[in-house]
C-alpha cells in the first residue's frame, strides 16, 4: 500500500524536511545539547531510517485512534499532525518516519481509565494526542527497549481540557533515546507531566510547551537516578504566549557513578503575557566524584508584569539526617537509601494518579538501593 | 551499665573532652550540668557515635563492650538512645514511617522478627496519647513545621517506643516552656526502670526539678569538676557555675 498523504501534512514534513536538512545530527556545538553530544553517542550507525512501532493497551471507551502509516486521515489528523515544533531531531522524526498513532478524546469526554501508549523498537515514530475542548486523560507512556529510537509527539490541548502524563523510562545502558514533544496548550487548559528515569547511554526527553490561552497551565515534574555511566537529559521550553498563565517545573536527580543528569529549562515570557507565572526548581545529589549534573534554569522575559523564579542546587547526602537515622537504629545504607527517597518525593508526590505514583515509588527504591 | 574511663575526644584538632570518668549504674539516673561550651553535647554525640568526634584517649564501657567499636546503628539495637539536643527535620519521610522503619531495623538487629503496620501503629498510638502526640503529627514529615515542643515529645516517644537500655537525654529542656517541660519531664520519669540507666544533660537546674537524678557531676572544661546528690543542683542554682569552677577538682 503506497502511503498517499493530504496536502496539507504533505507540506509540513516537506518544511521539516528543509529544516533537519540544513542542521543534521546534533552535536554538542549546538546550544540545546551542548550537554549530550547525540552524533556521537550513535557512532557510525547514525540515526538511520528504521520505523520504529508503538502499541496502544485496550483502548478505553471514547478514545479514538487512527494508524498515521494508512491513507485516509480523518479531519483532526489533518488540522493537527505536523504543525507544532520544530526543534531538530522532531523534524527529523517528521522526515523519516512514515508511521506513528494518533489518539483523539472527544470533546467532553473524561477518560478514567488511564491510556497506555509504548513506543518501541528501533528508528523513528511520530505520535499525535488531541484532547478536545473539556475532555480529560490519564496518559501512561512507556519506553520500550531499543539501541536507538527517536520518537516526535505532538499533544494538542483544547479549552478547558485536562492532562496527566506519566512518563517513566527503563532503558539498558547501551540504548539511544530521543523523544520530542511539543505541546499546545489552549485557554483553561492543564497539563501535568512527569518524568522519570533510569538514564542509558544517553536519555534525552525534550518538551516544548505554548500556554496559548488565558488561564493554561503547565506543570512539569521528574526525578532520575543514574548509576555507572548513564546519561539522563531533560530539556523544556515553556512559553507563556498568553496572560494569566502559570507553569511550575520541579525536576530531582540523583547520580551515582560516572553518571550525568541534565536539566535545561527555558521559560519564555512572549511581549504582553502579563500575570504569567513561572516556577522552576532543579536539584542533583551526587554520589560520587565522578558524577555530573548539569542543571541550567534560564528566563527569557519580554513581557512586565510578571513572576519568575528559578533555582538550582547540587549536594551530597545530609550529615546530620544520616546520622540522626542511624542513631535510631537504621543501617547506614538503609538510611541512605531513605535519605535518597526522601530528597526525591516532593517530585514523586506531583504525580495524581495513585497507582502510577505507588509504581513510582517501587521502581525508585529498586533504583536506588543500586546506587545508595 | 556505662563506664568512661579517662575520655579525651577531640574534634578536628580541637580537644573537647580531657580526661571524663563516670560510671552509671542500671537503674540509675545522672544529671551532667555545666556552662556552654562545656562539652555537654560533645559527650553525648560520643555515646551515640557521631561521626567526627574522635576518641584519643580513654574508653567507653557499655555493658563490658567497647562502644567506640560499634556503629551508630548497632549501639542503637544494643540499647544506646540518645534524645537529640536539635532533632532532625526530614521532609519526604513521614514520622510514622521512620518510626516503624526504626523500631523494626532495630528488631531486625536483635535477631527478632519484623512487626507489620498495625502492630506498630498500636504500639506507637498508645505511646502518643500519654505524651500528647497527635496523630496528625504522626501523619507529617519528620520533625518538619514541628514546634520545638513537639519536636521534644517525638524524642520521648521515640524512647518510649525503643524502650533503649541507656538514655541520654541532651538539653531535652530547651526551648521548652513550663507546660511541656512537665510532660516531657513525666514521659521520661515513666520510663524509669531498674534495668534502665539514664543520663541527662542539662545547663539549667529547672529539668532536674522534675526529673529528680540520683547523682550529679558538673562537667567544665572538659572534665568532670565535681559530684554530688540532688542538692548539688540547688547549690549550682544559687551561686552559679563561676562558684564551682574557681574551686579545685
Amino acid at each position: 500500500m503506497t502511503l498517499v498523504l493530504p496536502s496539507t501534512i504533505e507540506a509540513r514534513k516537506a518544511e521539516a524536511a528543509t529544516i533537519f536538512g540544513s542542521h543534521g545530527v546534533p552535536t554538542r556545538r549546538v546550544e540545546e545539547w551542548k550537554y549530550s553530544d547525540l552524533k556521537v553517542a550513535l557512532g557510525e550507525a547514525g540515526i538511520g531510517t528504521d520505523q520504529a512501532l508503538w502499541q496502544v493497551d485496550t483502548l478505553p471507551d471514547g478514545v479514538e485512534m487512527f494508524d498515521l502509516s494508512r491513507n485516509g486521515a480523518p479531519d483532526w489528523v489533518q488540522k493537527h499532525f505536523a504543525t507544532a515544533g520544530r526543534n531538530i531531531m522532531g523534524t527529523a522524526s517528521l522526515t523519516l518516519s512514515d508511521g506513528g498513532v494518533a489518539l483523539r478524546i472527544a470533546k467532553g469526554a473524561k477518560i478514567s481509565r488511564p491510556l497506555k501508549l509504548t513506543f518501541q523498537g528501533n528508528g523513528h515514530v511520530r505520535g499525535l494526542l488531541v484532547l478536545e475542548d473539556g475532555a480529560s486523560l490519564t496518559l501512561v507512556e512507556s519506553v520500550g527497549i531499543a539501541d536507538f529510537r527517536n520518537v516526535g509527539f505532538e499533544i494538542v490541548l483544547g479549552e478547558g481540557a485536562s492532562l496527566e502524563h506519566v512518563r517513566i523510562s527503563q532503558q539498558s545502558a547501551d540504548a539511544v533515546l530521543v523523544e520530542e514533544a511539543s505541546l499546545c496548550i489552549a485557554a483553561g487548559a492543564r497539563y501535568c507531566a512527569h518524568f522519570v528515569g533510569f538514564g542509558s547511554k544517553l536519555s534525552r526527553m525534550e518538551l516544548e510547551i505554548a500556554l496559548e490561552g488565558e488561564g493554561a497551565q503547565a506543570h512539569l515534574s521528574g526525578v532520575s537516578v543514574l548509576d555507572g555511566k548513564r546519561h539522563s537529559d531533560v530539556t523544556t521550553h515553556v512559553i507563556h504566549r498568553h496572560g494569566n498563565t502559570a507553569s511550575t517545573q520541579l525536576f530531582k536527580h540523583v547520580a551515582g557513578g560516572n553518571a550525568r543528569a541534565v536539566y535545561q529549562g527555558k521559560v519564555t515570557v512572549a511581549k504582553g503575557a502579563d500575570g504569567s507565572d513561572s516556577h522552576q526548581s532543579a536539584k542533583a545529589l551526587l554520589l560520587s566524584e565522578n558524577a555530573e549534573a548539569d542543571l541550567k534554569p534560564e528566563l527569557e522575559i519580554f513581557a512586565d508584569d510578571v513572576k519568575c523564579a528559578h533555582g538550582a542546587a547540587v549536594g551530597d547526602l545530609d550529615a546530620e539526617s544520616l546520622f540522626y537515622l542511624r542513631a535510631r537504629g537504621i543501617p547506614e545504607a538503609e538510611a541512605r537509601g531513605l535519605l535518597l527517597q526522601a530528597f526525591l518525593e516532593d517530585a514523586v508526590a506531583e504525580i495524581v494518579n495513585i497507582d502510577q505514583r505507588e509504581l513510582v515509588r517501587t521502581e525508585l527504591l529498586t533504583a536506588l538501593k543500586r546506587v545508595a | 551499665m556505662l563506664e568512661i574511663k579517662n575520655l579525651h575526644v577531640s574534634v578536628g584538632d580541637k580537644e573537647i573532652l580531657k580526661g571524663l570518668n563516670l560510671s552509671i549504674k542500671a537503674g540509675e539516673v545522672h544529671a551532667i550540668m555545666g556552662p556552654n561550651g562545656s562539652g555537654k553535647s560533645t559527650l553525648s554525640y560520643v555515646l551515640a557515635g557521631r561521626a567526627g568526634y574522635d576518641i584519643t584517649e580513654g574508653l567507653i564501657t557499655y555493658n563490658g563492650e567497647d562502644l567506640a567499636a560499634l556503629a551508630p546503628e548497632v549501639r542503637a539495637a544494643k540499647g544506646v538512645f540518645l534524645a537529640m539536643q536539635y532533632p532532625v527535620e526530614i521532609p519526604g519521610v513521614t514520622t510514622m514511617m521512620f518510626l516503624k522503619t526504626a523500631l523494626n531495623s532495630q528488631r531486625r538487629a536483635r535477631g527478632e522478627s519484623d512487626l507489620d503496620a498495625v502492630a506498630v501503629l498500636k504500639l506507637v498510638r498508645a505511646k502518643a496519647k500519654t505524651l500528647n502526640v497527635s496523630e496528625e503529627m504522626l501523619k507529617r514529615a519528620l520533625n518538619v513545621g514541628f514546634s520545638g515542643g513537639e519536636k521534644k515529645r517525638l524524642e520521648i516517644l521515640q524512647m518510649a517506643l525503643f524502650e533503649p537500655k541507656l538514655a541520654v537525654l541532651d538539653e531535652t529542656d530547651s526551648g521548652l516552656d513550663i507546660d511541656a517541660l512537665k510532660l516531657v519531664a513525666e514521659g521520661v520519669n515513666t520510663l524509669r526502670a531498674s534495668s534502665r540507666a539514664m543520663l541527662v544533660i542539662t545547663h539549667y537546674q529547672r529539668l532536674l526539678d522534675y526529673i529528680v537524678p540520683d547523682r550529679i557531676h558538673v562537667l567544665a572544661r572538659g572534665k568532670i569538676v565535681a559530684e554530688g546528690g540532688k542538692e548539688l543542683a540547688l547549690e549550682l542554682e544559687a551561686k552559679g557555675y563561676e562558684h564551682i569552677l574557681k574551686e579545685p577538682a
